[in-house]
């Protein structure tokens, strides 16, 4: 991908936090915190509600029509050969469930390198969480890696 | 995990937080991770795939281990004062893994008002294999424990 495109949007999407979905995504994990699903619990917290966990923003990348696959393939990588090298979330606010969260997903690094095992194709995304009050509630930045190896992957 | 009787003045640098030790990983986990997270890539799913992407089967999602890592966080400092959370997926976890998230109180510092600790998190296999190294950062109320 041509330095042009790094700092700028590349998509943009809304989802809608709901209960079920963070009962789900914490039953997945085995997270048996209270705080995720007891509103009663939550409240004695001082939380308005319950409220999502820390990794919640997968979901909301992931479920709100922003389609990683397709993605992936638009910038000319192998779905296959990408595993998840880093991830950071830095939190603002609480988020929950009703709460609109928008997203504004920017590519902010792209480069390839020579690596131990052959050539890694490091691509940095920042994403910015929005909530419907127009608070940032959260920034996520990842890093995928495309490991490029002779005899394996889907090319 | 409801009561968080800590404050900045009662960690120590070298605390450490209680230990995790979750259930063996498994492929239904998986499965179901994929479902709740949304991520599909078949590389967590089907054995075919992660054999031929050179992991000799399926893999764990590496979110999954950081949610892991999250709810040992979050048993320890109330969601409210986690202000970062970092990771590094250092190896694939394989289903029957089991895994321990350890971590430690790496700093403390004041910033722009808040008495923030660093720590550093870990998670480790049955044997001693690092699967994910990060850190968080903290924000607690001054005063005595």
């Amino acid at each position: 991908m041509a330095d042009e495109n790094i700092n700028t949007a590349v998509a943009e999407y809304s989802y809608t936090v709901e209960r079920g979905k963070i009962r789900e995504f914490t039953l997945a994990i085995g997270d048996p915190n209270p705080i995720y699903t007891d509103a009663q619990e939550a409240l004695s917290h001082g939380y308005q509600d319950i409220i999502v966990p820390p990794t919640f923003g997968i979901v909301i990348d992931l479920w709100s029509g922003y389609d990683f696959w397709a993605q992936t393939l638009a910038m000319g990588m192998d779905p296959f050969m990408i595993i998840h090298g880093e991830q950071e979330y830095e939190y603002y606010g609480p988020v929950y469930p009703g709460d609109r969260i928008t997203v504004v997903s920017r590519l902010v690094g792209d480069e390839t390198k020579e690596g131990r095992t052959g050539t890694m194709r490091m691509v940095r995304v920042e994403n910015i969480y929005t909530n419907q009050h127009g608070e940032k509630v959260m920034v996520g930045r990842s890093t995928r890696i495309e490991r490029k190896q002779e005899g394996v992957g889907a090319k | 995990m409801t009561e968080h009787k800590f404050s900045f003045d009662g960690v120590m640098l070298g605390d450490t937080l209680p230990p995790l030790v979750k259930e063996a990983v498994s492929r239904i986990q998986l499965v179901r991770y994929a479902g709740a997270s949304g991520d599909f890539n078949p590389l967590h799913t089907v054995t075919a795939i992660g054999e031929k992407a050179g992991f000799g089967g399926v893999i764990a999602h590496g979110m999954l281990i950081m949610g892991f890592a999250a709810e040992a966080i979050a048993n320890w400092v109330p969601n409210r004062c986690l202000r970062r959370f970092g990771v590094r997926f250092v190896g694939p976890t394989r289903p029957g893994d089991v895994i321990t998230i350890t971590g430690r109180v790496a700093a403390k510092r004041i910033d722009n008002g808040e008495n923030l600790i660093s720590c550093e998190v870990t998670a480790t296999d049955q044997n001693g294999e690092i699967k994910l190294a990060g850190s968080f950062d903290a924000a607690l109320p001054a005063g005595r424990a």
